[in-house]
């Protein structure tokens, strides 16, 4: 026993010794080279970014715009991983618990709830957005947006990639004019029942549509998003949205006796022509299905008062990157302008760049707001008037409890 | 006997070919509003989402590599240890059964981060080893369970004629009991195929991403609302388990006794 006591001590601190070495620098020892020095040693690597792959726009403007640009301008291999985030954090985590110091995965693409989860358990390399040039020329590095994620400090340890905005979706053809808030959107299924609904408290749309009604009954929106969950202080204001949900429930789709389990469920719902309104994060959602025919040509996007919610999505490098390097030019490049315009177009992804367009130079300026996003999508300015931040990410807990208990068992 | 058969062409055309054949024109379809009296626009976009994903073609290489393996080391272990339990005696023996079983009562994603934990220890996680491995949790159970009942079936009188006939145990695996075991080797073949092929969860963590394969590409897409992407992808996933039954059925046709056109009948 005593001698493989020994053996085993042995053993150990060589497979301590191993893990060592094979992850000798850290985060801060890179970010604090200099950028070129970064980009050299960047070139001829593979960075493999691991991303929820469910949709072919994106999918294609990683594979068909970003990395075959990647490869000529850095000599950088970037290689798409398509997996849902909830899983790559799963995998980090244990591979935290396991001491796997040599991971495979370089960059992830993240925000709110998986955030938090990645910040508190340590699964993240640590702060590094301060080192990437395009970052600090062409963004509003202090605009909160930044700083905070779904109420958590961002802390320098995600990179803003890009944004979205809540919109309601209508199909033009069927409806004059969309509702313009609440109430009306109330009287309108009164008039037209069976032809709303909303996805679940569970889903991620159902769920800030939810909180959409939270802000509006709210004395103002800004009681809601600048004030952490105090369920006593809102009491009045839930009762409020409680009564609200009930009072359209029985004029809902199927009398509200089922709500729809995903957004899918609930845009199939609208393509088939069964409800006329659908909604979603992403103000240009509507462009690709459109494209495709899975939505009919005459949909429309609008928003209601008091505001939609908006947020912003993140890359960030996970703690056992083997490539921060890498990452980080690949970072650095997606923040470029030349990337963001390309992540605007209509034609793959179509999303909004949290990019500071004064900040662009004269040429860069015009090209992004030539770019024509479709007819589907509102205006920049409409869009940029009815902004409204995300509140706490307590309040999706919250609200997934008691609409159960306050709508559905009602 | 023909009303039965009548009956039988009907039911299967209505509950099986029917709806394989709506899946087939949804994927060359557009979104298909049939309720509105919207008709079928013909296209042939959703195979091009289809085969335009760099991933496929790995992914579907890795989904095949991985069948085999799974199907191998199934029958491998299927057939040894369902001959043991059903023609020996021995102490514990229904423990033994039980304990073979657990693994379908024990929710494989439990038992999947556990391993995960252990094989990233001995460095199995991010490999096809370790995702073949972790394959055979949810399909040795079934695998074992049919081959017992087949050489049950068989019996013990042929398993002694050859024995006594003077053949080798090897002999007379290929001569007596893989003959008789085809319908088990088919159900097997299909089984543990279809089973490893519709893995996400566990084929994810195990794998991590190195090994990516069919469901990690396809099941995202899940989330989207274009039917005809999906009814594309569903096609394309199908011809998998088809593939690897063909192939199948190409080796059991190398066993003796066996209704070929080249052996002579007389």
């Amino acid at each position: 026993m005593k001698r493989y006591g020994l053996a085993w001590l042995l053993l150990v601190f060589f497979l301590a010794a191993c893990s060592n070495d094979q992850n000798t620098q850290s985060l801060s020892t890179v970010t604090e080279m200099d950028w070129s020095e970064i980009e050299e040693s960047a070139a001829d690597t593979t960075v493999r970014l691991f991303m929820w792959g469910g949709d072919e726009g994106i999918n294609q403007y990683i594979d068909e715009w970003a990395a075959p640009r990647m490869e000529e301008e850095y000599d950088i291999t970037l290689e798409r991983v398509p997996m849902d985030t909830v899983e790559i954090l799963q995998k980090l985590q244990t591979e935290k618990q396991a001491g796997k110091t040599d991971g495979t995965i370089d960059l992830i693409w993240l925000n709110g709830e998986n955030f938090k989860n990645a910040k508190e358990n340590e699964l993240l390399a640590g702060s590094f957005v301060d080192s990437l040039p395009n970052f600090n020329e062409y963004y509003e590095t202090e605009d909160p947006a930044f700083q905070t994620d779904f109420g958590t400090s961002v802390d320098g340890m995600e990179a803003p990639w890009g944004k979205v905005q809540f919109v309601f979706l209508y199909d033009s053809a069927k409806m004059d004019r969309p509702p313009s808030s609440f109430e009306e959107l109330k009287s309108w299924t009164a008039d037209h029942p069976g032809k709303f609904t909303y996805p679940n408290a569970d889903d991620f749309t159902g769920n800030a549509f939810l909180r959409h009604i939270l802000y509006a009954e709210a004395d103002s929106p800004a009681s809601i998003y600048d004030q952490p969950l105090d369920e006593e202080n809102i009491a009045g204001t839930a009762e409020q949205t409680w009564s609200y949900l009930n009072d359209i429930e029985p004029n809902l789709w199927r009398s509200g006796e089922h709500y729809p389990n995903s957004l899918t469920e609930l845009d199939r719902l609208y393509s088939q022509g069964d409800v006329w309104m659908t909604m979603g994060y992403n103000e240009a959602r509507a462009e690709s299905l459109i494209e495709e025919g899975v939505f009919p040509e005459t949909t429309r996007s609008f928003v209601m008062d008091p505001g939609s919610i908006g947020n912003t999505h993140f890359l960030s490098i996970p703690f056992n990157s083997t490539n921060y390097p890498g990452a980080l030019a690949a970072i650095n490049f997606m923040l470029s302008p030349e990337a963001q315009l390309a992540k605007l177009a209509p034609n793959y992804w179509g999303e909004n760049t949290p990019i500071s367009i004064d900040k662009l130079p004269e040429g860069m300026k015009e090209e992004f707001e030539s770019i024509e996003r479709g007819e589907s999508v509102l205006s920049q300015q409409e869009l940029e008037e009815s902004f409204l931040p995300e509140s706490e990410a307590a309040y999706v807990d919250w609200m997934k409890e008691q609409w159960f208990n306050e709508v559905v068992q009602n | 006997m023909s009303r039965n058969r009548l009956l039988f062409i009907i039911t299967s055309a209505l509950f099986f070919l029917l709806p394989v054949l709506l899946l087939v024109l949804q994927s060359v379809s557009e979104t298909w509003r049939f309720q509105a009296g919207q008709g079928f626009t013909f296209q042939l976009d959703s195979f091009e989402v289809l085969t335009s994903d760099p991933n496929l073609w790995s992914a579907t290489g890795w989904s095949i590599a991985i069948g085999a393996g799974v199907l191998v080391t199934n029958l491998l272990i299927g057939i040894l240890t369902g001959k043991a339990l059903a023609t020996m005696d021995f102490k514990g023996k229904s423990f033994v059964e039980a304990m073979m079983l657990s693994p379908i009562l024990i929710p494989v994603l439990a038992i999947a981060m556990g391993l995960h934990l252990f094989m990233i220890r001995i460095g199995l996680a991010d490999t096809l080893a370790g995702v073949i491995l972790i394959h055979l949790v949810p399909t040795v159970p079934y695998s074992v369970k049919i081959f017992q009942n087949a050489y049950r079936q068989m019996g013990s009188d042929l398993l002694e004629q050859p024995l006594i006939l003077g053949a080798t145990p090897v002999h007379q695996l290929f001569t007596v009991e893989l003959p008789l075991m085809k319908p088990a080797i088919r159900s097997v073949t299909f089984l543990t195929i279809v089973i490893s092929l519709s893995q996400y969860a566990i084929t994810a963590i195990i794998g991590g991403g190195t090994v990516i394969t069919l469901p990690m590409v396809f099941f995202p897409f899940l989330d989207t609302a274009n039917a005809s992407i999906m009814a594309a992808f569903s096609i394309w996933f199908a011809m998998i388990p088809l593939l690897l039954y063909v192939i199948m059925e190409a080796i059991l046709l190398l066993l003796p006794y066996t209704n070929i056109p080249w052996r002579n009948r007389t």
